[in-house]
């Protein structure tokens, strides 16, 4: 007889008052970065007469096509409770790799690999000392961030790399109808990732060990392989963001501002609804997130504010982002 | 004080409790697990507040705010977890809480004048600045006691202060208590290792389901007496109509059983169709058991053998063929995902089975199917499947985290504490729940510290003392040997060493 | 009766291991080249050193409460910046506007305090707005020109006594005085409780909430002092003026035994074995004569073992256990 036949059939009795109060401000949060988006998107309709142009769109997708890349990979880490602060250095390091062995005369199509499996080893080490050795994810990617950045301003000596093959730059820009191909690699990225994270049997796990590891723990969920995976995609991502950067530049250099980088990634993240702590954000919302950062920086840019001010701005929108988000959670 | 009522939400916790201490000697707090004694001192202390009632000391009604508040009125309160900072010296973690200062800056010298004293004063020689880490546990003891000294204290509790010490250390601390008796000081000690109380204490009050049931001078009691008084009437309050179950085939041994520092040397066996009840006192290392037979700790020694119809072999407590299913002490720090919806929960252990090699996503309608299923047959009370588990009742929560480990189908249910919390209704059902499992074939183990409760499930008990498996008693025990044998008292009225 | 003190061989080498590995560092170099060794060398690498202790003496009241903040650098820029407007265009006198710029950077941290205690966010995110918001200011006010500073102050830069740079110092009596602080004064012995658990804290009866405030107030004045002195040093403002600077604080704190976890660590020797450490290596492969870029990739690997160290410490640290020994 099998356990779960011995038990009671009564149908349930649906009585319960549920306390609707936080699931409105939640949903409500979760609203506001798409509701500023329309905001400016409306804002920016009005001022600029080209604004709505699928040109601009498309234009404006481009420039969200690395940030992008890279803010999904975060994603996956925030989702597990974690952070990596190395995404923009490991993008960096394996984009002047790949473009030293393009430079020396190597196949194009070997450099993308090499690209992708240099930022997947770097993933590899961060999913190792978070996952195995139990470090603090904070301090474990930002020493590999210096190691990475590092490393890729002692190769370069630091001068960006020059000498890339065109094949490689119009193979990886070209249009796939009207959009260009990194653009369509981030929409599908993007749609992929998310389908994964919130269907798959991994995403699931994701968002457990994200949510109360310990819980995750006691119901045979894997969950350092889960951690160790997240900084490995994570890295993968990166590698691929390297590939389009090298071919949107036609350079790969070691000092693309990576420190302001990182912060305009965890910003997309953030600012797309993925939560600091752990257990709530998606891939679609990591991708509103950068389109928003984006436009942000337009809007003022169109606003003729400097690009100073868009700091400023930055600084002040997800500090608020997040004092908000926090007042909600104590509720 | 008197009169003391309190109440946390759903569970009144103290009902009117009132009791005189006096100086120069000690009191003993007695009651089970959940009779209302740390409560009662945690009004005493400052960390709670009572509803009703009034404390007064020297005839005069105090009412205290906070524990700086407690502290100020020589009210000094030794927890069980010491509140120590492991990184700073014995020196400055006596002090932290009153530096002397001289212009602006810290007298140290006076300060260490002030503590070397209130060492020596203990019979104490410590080199002041070590590190608290560098301490053994009942080291460590001897510091926060010594803080209580600095702060002249006329009333000090002590809450279970005994679980981390060695018996050399016990013996020194009933020094310390009655060093610090002749100084006039009024001593609470709260416990329920009733020999302790033999040994140093004068007054008992004892305490049961929130009200005082006793108080007395100690001499006056015999160990008989205050285990009666604890639990009640000898008749078991039978929550649950126990049935006879015929006892199925073994299905787990468990062979020496060892976990450094936790766990030594455990030996049992279950077998299928029973209900066993897994019995000891706070710290006794219950939980640690679980945690050990589902791989959740390292197991420093000893095997697994499970038995599925093919004679036992041994299991890896870590591996997915270890068909058990725990139920933990604490369903909101690591049962549920709080956030999450009663549908997410109850797939949580079992999503490998919704997912085919083909389609690698979770098939949402097998899923869903599942989850209502369950949420029928469990009678759990919600709106929808959908609905966010924090927002269910604490048995509804309960049986979310019954159901997930239903779906795995499991042979041995590990269930630790579970009517927690819940309320009547609740833990009827969860009586019946683990009475069919039972009778369906598995096998449960529980942990409970309501002694009707366990009494009136268990086809057996194992009873723990101090990481260690003593004994294993009948379902006709009384509760006085329950008791009794939880406490490390032998049913000849000694001591037994565990 | 004393106490037993357990004597760990792994928390020794794990505590002393740096300065045992800069003794060797030195070594090495003075082997390699032997002008390391010097007295005047010594001195220049003291000299280049001093801002970073100072930055990094605030930063680590802040990391020993068990929080963090990654905006010093941004401060320092933005106080000096602060400094020289007021100089060069509102002409006020610099002895004063120099005065007038360290509160400001007192108020800078303060602004930081509020958002993480008030506001109750995430020390990280905090910080990492400040990082934005008070570069972007500066860069603003400055319009991210490199902007010369009046002589005399410039000069007040490589002020000596005799041999010896003036700003080591006063480096050195910032030590000292934090060195005071932190030992000697009840905000400092709070500090560390409150790095030690802050609901422990709590419960003993320390104003958590205000000492953290506090250590975010101070780390703001102590940016702006450092910022103002770079500033001094290279006798002008630059755009890139304290880039990185939150980061070597960090690694130079993590390398001096300041755990990132809180309730751990000393100003000396701590800070000034960092400091030192950190650009004995920088100096150490000008030396031999090493690109330029391999320090920053160095460091780095440095950094990542100095985290690791202080991760093995943190976690052996956490064991307790049941069962007494019987």
């Amino acid at each position: 007889m099998k356990i779960s036949e011995v038990l009671r059939t009564e149908p349930a009795r649906p009585d319960e008052k549920t306390s609707t109060l936080n699931r409105d401000a939640t949903r409500i949060l979760r609203l506001i970065p798409v509701g500023m988006l329309f905001l400016i998107l409306v804002v920016l309709s009005a001022l600029v007469p080209y604004f709505l142009s699928v040109n601009n769109f498309v234009s404006i997708l481009m420039q969200c096509s690395s940030l992008g890349l890279m803010a999904i990979g975060l994603t996956a880490v925030l989702i597990t409770g974690g952070m990596d602060l190395s995404v923009p250095s490991l993008m960096s390091f394996s984009a002047v790799i790949g473009a030293i062995y393009m430079r020396a005369g190597g196949s194009p199509v070997v450099a993308c690999v090499i690209m992708v499996l240099v930022a997947t080893g770097g993933g590899c080490v961060n999913g190792l000392a978070v996952a195995y050795l139990r470090m603090i994810p904070f301090v474990v990617t930002l020493s590999t961030m210096a190691v990475f950045g590092g490393a890729s301003i002692w190769v370069t000596n630091g001068m960006s790399v020059t000498g890339i093959p065109r094949g490689f730059i119009t193979t990886v820009m070209h249009d796939i109808w009207i959009f260009p191909a990194p653009v369509v690699v981030l929409i599908v990225v993007a749609v992929v990732v998310h389908l994964f994270m919130t269907r798959s049997l991994f995403g699931r796990w994701l968002y457990a060990v994200g949510t109360n590891i310990r819980a995750a723990r006691v119901s045979r969920i894997p969950a350092q392989q889960v951690l160790f995976g997240s900084y490995v995609f994570s890295g993968f991502v990166a590698g691929l963001a390297a590939i389009v950067t090298t071919a949107w530049l036609g350079t790969a250099g070691g000092t693309i501002g990576s420190e302001g980088v990182v912060l305009d990634v965890v910003s997309s993240a953030v600012l797309g609804g993925v939560s600091i702590y752990g257990g709530a954000g998606t891939a679609l919302g990591a991708f509103v997130g950068t389109i928003f950062i984006k436009l942000i920086s337009n809007t003022l840019n169109f606003l003729q504010a400097s690009y100073y001010m868009t700091l400023v701005v930055k600084g002040i929108v997800i500090v608020a982002f997040v004092a908000i988000d926090s007042l909600f959670r104590r509720r | 004080m008197v009169g003391i009522k309190k109440s946390f939400p759903g569970v009144k916790a103290l009902k009117g409790v009132s009791f005189e201490a006096y100086p120069g000697e000690s009191l003993a707090l007695i009651g089970a697990n959940g009779a209302g004694k740390s409560t009662l001192m945690n009004i005493l202390g400052g960390v709670v507040l009572a509803d009703e009632g009034v404390v007064n000391l020297d005839g005069h009604a105090t009412p205290i705010h906070s524990p700086a508040d407690a502290a100020r009125r020589g009210i000094a309160f030794v927890h069980q977890e010491l509140a120590l900072m492991p990184t700073l010296s014995i020196l400055d973690n006596m002090l932290i809480a009153a530096f002397p200062s001289r212009n602006g800056l810290i007298d140290y010298r006076q300060g260490e004048a002030l503590c070397r004293e209130a060492l020596a004063r203990l019979g104490y020689d410590f080199n002041l600045h070590t590190q608290v880490r560098d301490l053994s546990p009942g080291d460590q003891q001897i510091i926060e006691i010594a803080r209580t000294l600095l702060g002249k204290s006329r009333i000090v509790i002590f809450d279970e202060p005994t679980s981390s010490l060695t018996s050399r250390e016990r013996e020194r601390l009933f020094e310390i208590i009655r060093y610090m008796k002749s100084q006039g000081t009024t001593i609470i000690y709260i416990t329920h290792l009733l020999d302790e109380i033999f040994t140093v204490c004068e007054r008992a009050v004892i305490l049961r389901n929130g009200e005082k049931v006793a108080q007395s001078l100690v001499r006056d009691l015999t160990r008989d007496e205050v285990v009666e008084k604890m639990i009640g009437s000898q008749e078991v309050v039978s929550y649950f109509q126990h049935h006879v179950r015929e006892r199925g085939p073994l299905l787990l041994t468990v062979e020496n059983l060892q976990r450094e520092g936790y766990l030594d040397r455990i030996n049992f066996s279950v077998h299928r169709g029973e209900v066993v009840g897994l019995w000891g006192l706070l710290g006794s290392g219950r939980t640690e058991l679980f945690r050990a037979l589902m791989g959740l700790d390292q197991i420093t020694g000893g095997r697994i053998l499970i038995d599925t119809g093919r004679g036992p072999h041994p299991v890896k407590p870590r591996s997915r063929k270890n068909p058990m299913g725990l139920i933990t002490e604490d369903r909101r720090t690591d049962g549920l995902l709080l956030p999450m919806s009663i549908r997410h929960n109850l797939s949580l252990a079992n999503l490998r089975s919704f997912i085919s090699r083909l389609w690698p996503f979770i098939a949402r309608g097998r899923e869903e199917a599942a989850a209502r299923d369950y949420v029928r047959k469990l009678n759990i009370k919600s709106t929808s499947i959908e609905q966010r588990v924090a927002t269910l009742s604490g048995g509804n929560q309960q049986k979310v985290v019954v159901g997930r480990w239903l779906q795995t189908s499991p042979l041995l249910f590990l269930m630790d504490e579970p009517t927690r919390g819940l309320d009547v209704e609740a833990k009827a059902e969860l009586h019946s729940l683990i009475s069919e499992l039972a009778d369906s074939g598995a096998a449960v183990m529980f942990v409970s510290s309501d002694l009707d409760e366990i009494m009136s499930l268990s086809d057996r008990f194992l009873v723990m003392v101090r990481g260690r498996l003593v004994r294993e008693l009948p379902r006709d025990s009384t509760k006085h040997e329950l008791l009794a044998t939880a406490s490390g008292i032998s049913s000849t009225g000694g001591v037994s060493e565990p | 009766m004393s106490a037993k003190q357990r004597f760990r061989p792994g928390a020794f080498f794990l505590s002393y291991g740096f300065l045992m590995a800069i003794v060797v560092m030195i070594a090495v170099f003075s082997l390699y080249s032997p002008n390391f060794f010097s007295l005047k060398n010594g001195l220049f690498i003291l000299h280049a050193a001093a801002p970073s202790m100072i930055l990094a003496t605030g930063v680590a009241l802040v990391l020993m409460t068990g929080k963090i903040d990654i905006s010093i650098g941004s401060t320092a820029y933005l106080s000096a910046a602060i400094g020289v407007v007021l100089m060069m265009r509102l002409h006020v006198n610099p002895g004063l506007a120099m005065l007038i710029v360290l509160p400001i950077g007192a108020v800078l941290g303060a602004i930081n305090g509020f958002v993480v205690v008030i506001l109750r966010v995430n020390p990280l995110i905090a910080t990492l707005g400040s990082y934005f918001t008070f570069r972007g200011l500066a860069l603003q006010i400055s319009n991210s020109m490199t902007i010369s500073i009046p002589a005399q102050l410039g000069n007040l830069g490589s002020l000596r006594i005799g041999p010896i740079f003036v700003d080591i110092l006063f480096a050195g009596i910032v030590l000292a005085i934090y060195q005071v602080i932190h030992t000697r004064t009840i905000f400092g012995r709070h500090v560390m409780a409150v790095g030690n658990g802050a609901e422990v804290a709590q419960k003993v009866g320390i104003p958590v909430d205000r000492v953290s405030f506090l250590t975010f107030t101070l780390a703001g004045f102590m940016a702006s002092i450092g910022g103002v002195l770079t500033m001094f040093q290279v006798s002008s403002l630059s755009p890139t003026l304290g880039q990185g600077y939150e980061f070597t604080a960090i690694a130079l704190l993590v390398i001096g035994g300041v755990s990132l976890f809180g309730g751990e660590g000393t100003i000396l020797p701590g800070i000034l074995l960092g400091a030192l450490a950190l650009t004995i290596i920088q100096s150490g492969l000008n030396f031999i004569g090493a690109s330029v870029f391999v320090y920053p990739l160095v460091r780095g690997g440095i950094i990542f073992i100095a985290m690791y160290a202080d991760s093995l410490k943190t976690m052996s640290k956490r064991h307790v256990k049941v069962l007494a020994e019987q």
